[in-house]
């Protein structure tokens, strides 16, 4: 008897442990959206980006009411801020796609913990993205002639065009980021269900409640749901391939030296994720101070992205180096001066920028002391967000400005309304992403059980 | 995402015995045979498909050993990529820390040491180029600095090639041949060190070893991928030495990876028939495999769409000539082919998870995938075997691949092209038999438990 | 031993008409027995007492986890779901779908050449097809997953139990349902006690009938967002058949109103207040004097006043060409109603007979009534510009010199219509025949 006691407490004892450590992981999580009072440092910074997205709509409403003409692409580099601003928006969403579906697919359990805040960061980088072609196009309130519809201009949207093929890769990018979020938030919103419950709030254990579409957590409906999130990971990682090789698509089926080259699809698709890991990291990094998740976003997690930033890092400068060396190769002297005025031309200070953030920067990842100090990975990362924004304008400004025919050259100014839009979209973005930190669950509860090694406590090996 | 863990099967056979020298052995069979027959066909054969195909030798004798050569860079080209595509998945296991192939990670690492008899074999395209062979790479004939215009009168005006001329010191022999003699190095060093490094863990069962592969495969992925973009300009790309495209290297890495994988899992299951590994590497382990030979398809795909479709696109006549000479004619039913068979039907199937599980469709697919990847290695190189020649008074000059009229511009296949392709395959199980010693799995690696027990969800 | 590690378990009251918690005071009224909840440890725990409650036959049950259990599927028995399978064919469906659109859209019903390519080009055709396809596969699993999983459903009956709360949080739990056919009042929570639970509990439906049922407020808000969400529809399809005479609304304005005046609208500036202003008197558009009164009106100026002409313009030289001209563009404009042959029974009159009306148009070339016949050249010229009796003017639509083709066209039709068989060269008539006579 006595021994088997002593199996029993053991037991009880493992038991408790692994409850304990299920607890201690929703309360750590919850704790974010119940408290009573935000943080200050949250309100300064909602605050401040408010104001940001004010100045946004004030570009967009002179922008609306006075025409395109307010920006300073009336010229030949007819894409400028506007497409950069897109593409980088667009790069930056990548990242929360590749963390919850490829890292998902290659069983990366470390990317539990930022999974669920770089899926919102995608959703919402990619509604800042959205604006800026949309603002292009002049007349905004058009934009459903993209939709093909029945109409009587017996008209229909041309598919061949790469800008309609935006239209649906990033369409289909957004709905399918949406739901992917929101299926993998569905557990923990039951979770909040049943504490605002338990607390005997009913109105927000209501709204969770529908939230949660009465979410029970059985073992068949987990069964159905773990398969289907698969099945989703496995979809979204082809679609986030395509979306960035859309973007590319509409350069790259130009004829346009600089942008005419077939490597642009994957080298668009490893500036994504590179710039995408920066942006991730300068949120999560003050943010896992700021609401005290350092032992759920850990440092490995950090060093782990930081070696993904230097892998994509990497890849980013060998496509600069086969572009440089193929342009060579080609014999072609428009795409051999292009190259050439990169490095050398006007803009030579941006590709000086580009360069250095995207290829020289990452490479301190190398060394493990620099991996596990946050402030200069924040650092880091900011400069390689500078850096991808400006390998985006380089492509973008110094081929236009440069074309075949020195008629066309010029050089591009952006004038105050660019700066307002784009700094606009900023602000947007760190609104939307600091109301989701105080009243979503910010990291995926379930999944970080699951996670754990006491959710396979009690078993029989 | 398990943490469970499993111990090696104590009734596990994990010796290699004497499978090595027997695979060494049926290997250089194969290899010898296949030569022997190769030689005999070239030496037997009519000259007349040399001749219609622009290769002559300076006397203005038809050039028949063309043939042999341009089927001995494919065959090499292959062998060469199933080395690259299992070196990948080495490196990548390192990098990421991976757990499911440590399992067969001995047997890959098997395949890498293949490298330098791999290299060694590639010298049977090299040697001849270097002595001054001038029928295989165009950039290496001494027409090619030249254009040949046919002018209204009939009369032909021969004029300067500048895009070519412009980087025939880049593409010379001599050059050629250096950075030959580099990838040959750098692969066969890198190969080494983690082969001699997961070996030595066997002895020690030192946990630091493993931290020190992971360490170098940073590095070594830099190189590796380098390396490879570099290699696949160089020795495929130029053979239509004017044409160009910055994705070439990533999708001859995609195609290799592809070909790297099933070959890994039919050798793995090879072992497997002669009574080892039978408890260790289970259907999960050739579900990861069948994964990722179907990422890889669809990554091949991805990357060749995107070559094709940004160049049909754009249409400038520089880009798409190299299409042009595909998809007319008699190569546009390669095209198809490749189309189908390399992509659409394995994707449709790969999906499936049972295909992969099931030994037999697995087994089927990496069979499939590998004639396949072959196919498309041939339909890279092959079209620039015809080199249209042009009158020039009264001597003829060639005008290299990619010219003259596409219904003339035959596939012109011929069994040379298989029994070269069999000989390099040989050439493959020899390098892969002579590194299969000792362990077949790296007993004290630290991950291996984790590997034993792995599961797919 | 079981006994001590069930300490909340109401088993003691077998006939479930009192709850645990509330101590046994109070006693409330409960509905029919829903099921068994019992609540295990640890993860391992539940799966292994999975295992038992499928081995003593059970299939009315299922086990509830704060994460997906590994091993429970199997320990379980839960046969994989097809949900793939479906989802292969959506993205199927999504593939064809959008090709067909693309080539409904731009190879079919509006095809347009856009850069040489052809109008159903494949390869830009292939990035829409992916995403329709990535689209419909999402949608598939997404929809599909809640829809096997048969949610939402907002409420359940085990949410009545406080422990049940807790599946979100820390709890394992198994519930096996009273609908079970092997399901015992006694049996069953003695065989899950007996498998390791740390509490076993009995779950009944609310007492009131009704909330077992949807509420009436929900199935009402349903039907009234969605009639309220097809409010728009039906203003757009009122839209599209029916007329009005209002002015469009214009939500975005455009271009549609610019700061500029159009013709005949009102204007304070001057003094008649209209903004058009007439023409000077006894001014002429340049280049519309049209002087040469014979080449412009027909009308030629003798000593004996005005009359039409009975000749042709000087500057039109009278040859071949002129008549072939005048036959072309006579048979344009003229045989609709007067016919090929001048008899006045073109189409029009012909069609209009036909249904029982009439449309008299001029035989040109009657020699019986010849009023064409005795026309001047000048009075054709101006009956063709200006109009005679009901046939409209041509001068908008034919120039001078084709009206004065056509009146050497109709000329040549008069005498040709009238002519003899000596009219024709001997060397032609072989082989002529006279048609028949004329109606």
């Amino acid at each position: 008897m006595s021994s088997a006691d002593a199996t029993m407490d053991s037991h009880h004892a493992e038991a408790g442990k692994a409850r304990e450590a299920f607890r201690a992981v929703t309360r750590d999580v919850a704790w974010v959206a119940e408290a009573p009072k935000p943080h200050k440092a949250w309100l300064v910074a909602l605050a401040i980006s408010v104001v940001l997205f004010a100045i946004g709509l004030y570009s967009i409403y002179v922008l609306v009411t006075t025409g395109i003409g307010v920006w300073g692409n009336s010229n030949t580099v007819c894409w400028a801020w506007d497409i950069t601003n897109f593409v980088w928006w667009i790069g930056i969403g990548h990242a929360g796609t590749l963390i919850s579906a490829v890292l998902y697919l290659t069983r990366q359990t470390w990317r539990v913990s930022i999974n669920r805040s770089a899926e919102a960061m995608t959703i919402f980088a990619v509604m800042c993205a959205g604006l800026f072609p949309l603002l292009h196009t002049g007349r905004p309130w058009f934009a459903w002639w993209m939709i093909p519809h029945p109409n009587d201009m017996q008209m229909w949207p041309q598919f061949r065009s790469p800008l309609m093929w935006d239209v649906f890769a990033v369409s289909t990018y957004m709905t399918t980021s949406i739901l992917f979020w929101y299926m993998g938030m569905v557990p923990d919103l039951a979770t909040f269900r049943d504490r605002w419950a338990a607390r005997g709030d009913k109105l927000r254990a209501i709204i969770y409640g529908v939230l949660c579409l009465g979410w029970r957590g059985s073992a068949r409906q987990w069964h159905r749901y773990e398969r289907a999130y698969l099945i989703l990971a496995g979809l979204a990682t082809p679609l986030v391939f395509s979306v960035h090789s859309v973007v590319s698509f509409d350069f790259a089926t130009s004829q346009l030296p600089g942008w005419h080259t077939t490597i642009f699809p994957p080298y668009f698709v490893a500036g994504a994720i590179f710039s995408g890991f920066a942006m991730v990291f300068t949120l999560l990094i003050p943010a896992r101070y700021l609401f005290n998740l350092k032992h759920i976003i850990k440092d490995e997690h950090v060093e782990a992205a930081c070696k993904i930033m230097l892998a994509t890092g990497s890849m980013v400068g060998l496509a600069y180096a086969s572009e440089f060396f193929i342009a060579w190769y080609s014999g072609n002297m428009f795409e051999g001066f292009t190259f050439i005025n990169r490095a050398f031309g006007p803009f030579w200070w941006t590709y000086f920028i580009m360069v250095s953030c995207n290829v020289l920067v990452p490479q301190a990842f190398w060394f493990k002391k620099v991996r596990r100090t946050p402030i200069v990975i924040f650092c880091l990362c900011l400069l390689i967000n500078v850096g991808m924004w400006f390998e985006r304008f380089v492509i973008i400004a110094t081929s236009l400005a440069r074309a075949f025919l020195p008629s066309q050259w010029s050089y591009y100014t952006p004038t105050r309304y660019d700066v307002g839009l784009f700094v606009g979209t900023l602000g947007l973005f760190f609104t939307l992403f600091l109301l989701f930190f105080r009243y979503a669950p910010v990291i995926a509860i379930s999944e970080v059980k699951g996670a754990l090694p006491e959710a396979h406590a009690g078993k029989k090996h | 995402m398990s943490v469970l863990q499993k111990s090696l099967h104590p009734d596990e056979k994990y010796k290699a015995g004497k499978l090595g020298q027997g695979l060494s052995r049926i290997g250089a069979g194969i290899a010898a045979v296949f030569f022997a027959i190769s030689i005999l066909l070239v030496v037997f054969s009519d000259t007349d498909t040399a001749r219609n195909a622009g290769h002559v030798d300076a006397a203005g004798e038809p050039a028949k050993w063309a043939r042999f050569l341009y089927d001995y860079v494919i065959g090499w080209s292959f062998i060469f990529s199933i080395c690259v595509g299992v070196f990948w998945l080495i490196l990548l296991h390192h990098l990421v820390r991976g757990r499911w192939a440590t399992v067969v990670r001995r047997i890959a690492e098997a395949m890498t040491l293949a490298f330098p008899w791999v290299f060694v074999a590639g010298l049977g395209f090299v040697i001849p180029l270097v002595a001054g062979y001038d029928n295989l790479y165009y950039w290496a004939h001494p027409d090619a600095g030249h254009c040949l215009e046919k002018l209204a009168s009939g009369a032909c005006h021969e004029y300067l090639n500048p895009t070519l001329v412009h980087k025939l010191g880049w593409l010379s022999p001599g050059f050629f041949a250096v950075r030959y003699v580099i990838y040959a190095v750098v692969f066969s060093a890198m190969a080494a060190y983690f082969a001699r490094k997961s070996r030595q863990q066997d002895e020690s069962g030192d946990p630091k070893l493993s931290e020190s592969m992971r360490v170098a495969s940073g590095p070594a992925m830099v190189v590796y991928s380098l390396v490879t973009c570099l290699a696949a300009f160089d020795i495929l790309m130029s053979m239509a030495p004017k044409w160009y495209s910055t994705i070439y290297g990533v999708a001859f890495w995609g195609s290799a990876c592809v070909g790297g994988f099933s070959a890994l899992g039919l050798i793995v299951l090879g072992i497997q028939r002669t009574g080892r590994l039978t408890h260790s590497v289970t259907p999960e382990h050739y579900h990861d495999i069948g994964k990722w030979m179907f990422s890889f398809t669809f990554f091949w795909a991805y990357t060749a769409f995107s070559q094709f479709m940004l160049q049909w696109y754009g249409n400038l006549p520089e880009e798409t000539v190299w299409y042009k000479y595909r998809l007319f004619g008699e190569w546009q039913w390669v095209s198809i082919a490749i189309l189908v068979g390399f992509w659409a039907f394995p994707f449709v199937f790969l999906m499936s998870r049972w295909t992969k599980r099931i030994v037999p469709s697995l087994v089927f697919f990496a069979v499939w995938q590998l004639v396949f990847h072959w196919l498309e290695l041939y339909w890279n190189v092959m079209p620039s075997y015809d080199w249209a020649t042009q009158a020039h008074d009264g001597a003829r000059l060639s005008a290299g691949p990619l010219t003259g009229n596409i219904a003339y511009h035959h596939v012109g296949f011929s069994p040379l092209d298989i029994t070269v392709w069999f000989a390099l395959i040989g050439v493959l199980l020899f390098g892969i038999g002579r590194n299969l010693r000792g362990n077949l799995i790296p007993v004290k690696d630290p991950t291996l438990g984790l590997s034993l027990a792995h599961e797919n969800l | 031993m079981s006994d001590e590690r069930i300490p909340d378990s109401p088993l003691g009251h077998g006939d479930g008409s009192s709850d645990g918690d509330h101590g046994g005071t109070a006693v409330r009224r409960e509905g029919p027995l829903f099921g068994v909840l019992a609540e295990f440890d640890t993860p391992g725990e539940l799966i292994e007492a999975a295992r038992k409650v499928r081995a003593a036959g059970y299939t009315e049950f299922d086990c509830y986890s704060p994460f997906p259990v590994h091993g429970i599927d199997d320990a379980m028995g839960i046969r994989r779901t097809v949900l793939p399978v479906i989802i292969f064919f959506g993205g199927f469906a999504g593939t064809v779908g959008g090709l067909l659109l693309q080539w409904w859209c731009n190879a079919y019903n509006w095809p347009w050449n856009i850069a040489g390519k052809p109008t159903w080009s494949i390869p830009a055709n292939i990035p829409i097809a992916f995403e329709t396809t990535i689209l419909l596969a999402v949608f598939t699993s997404f929809f599909g997953m809640w829809i096997a999983n048969k949610l939402p459903q907002v409420w359940h009956p085990f949410f009545r139990a406080e422990r049940f709360n807790h599946v979100t949080d820390d709890a394992f739990l198994i519930g096996i349902e009273s609908r079970d056919r092997r399901f015992d009042g006694e049996a069953t929570p003695k065989l899950l006690a007996d498998a390791g639970a740390i509490s076993v509990e009995r779950v009944h439906f609310d007492p009131d009938p009704a909330v077992r049922t949807m509420p009436r407020w929900i199935t009402a808000f349903i039907v009234a967002s969605t009639a309220f969400a097809l409010i728009p529809f039906a203003i757009a399809a009122k839209a599209r058949t029916s007329h009005s005479s209002e002015p469009h609304i214009h939500i975005f304005p455009d271009m549609d109103f610019q700061p500029k005046y159009k013709s005949d609208q009102a204007m304070d500036l001057f003094g008649d207040g209209r903004e058009n202003r007439g023409e000077i008197a006894g001014t002429i558009a340049r280049g519309s004097l049209d002087a040469d009164d014979t080449f412009y009106r027909g009308i030629e100026h003798t000593a004996d006043g005005d009359h039409w002409t009975t000749k042709f313009p000087a500057q039109l030289p009278i040859n071949d060409q002129l008549i072939k001209r005048g036959k072309n563009r006579f048979e344009i404009y003229c045989t609709p109603c007067h016919g090929f042959d001048g008899r006045g029974m073109g189409a029009v009159p012909t069609r209009v007979a036909a249904t029982g009306g009439a449309w008299l148009a001029r035989n040109l070339v009657d020699a019986g009534n010849p009023v064409a016949i005795n026309m001047p050249n000048g009075q054709l010229f101006n009956t063709i510009s200006n109009g005679y009796n009901t046939m409209m003017g041509y001068a908008a639509q034919i120039p001078h010199a084709d009206r004065w083709a056509i009146v050497l066209y109709v000329r040549a039709l008069q005498r040709s219509q009238n002519a003899a068989l000596d009219d024709i060269p001997a060397d032609h008539r072989s082989g002529m025949q006279m048609p028949e006579a004329p109606q």
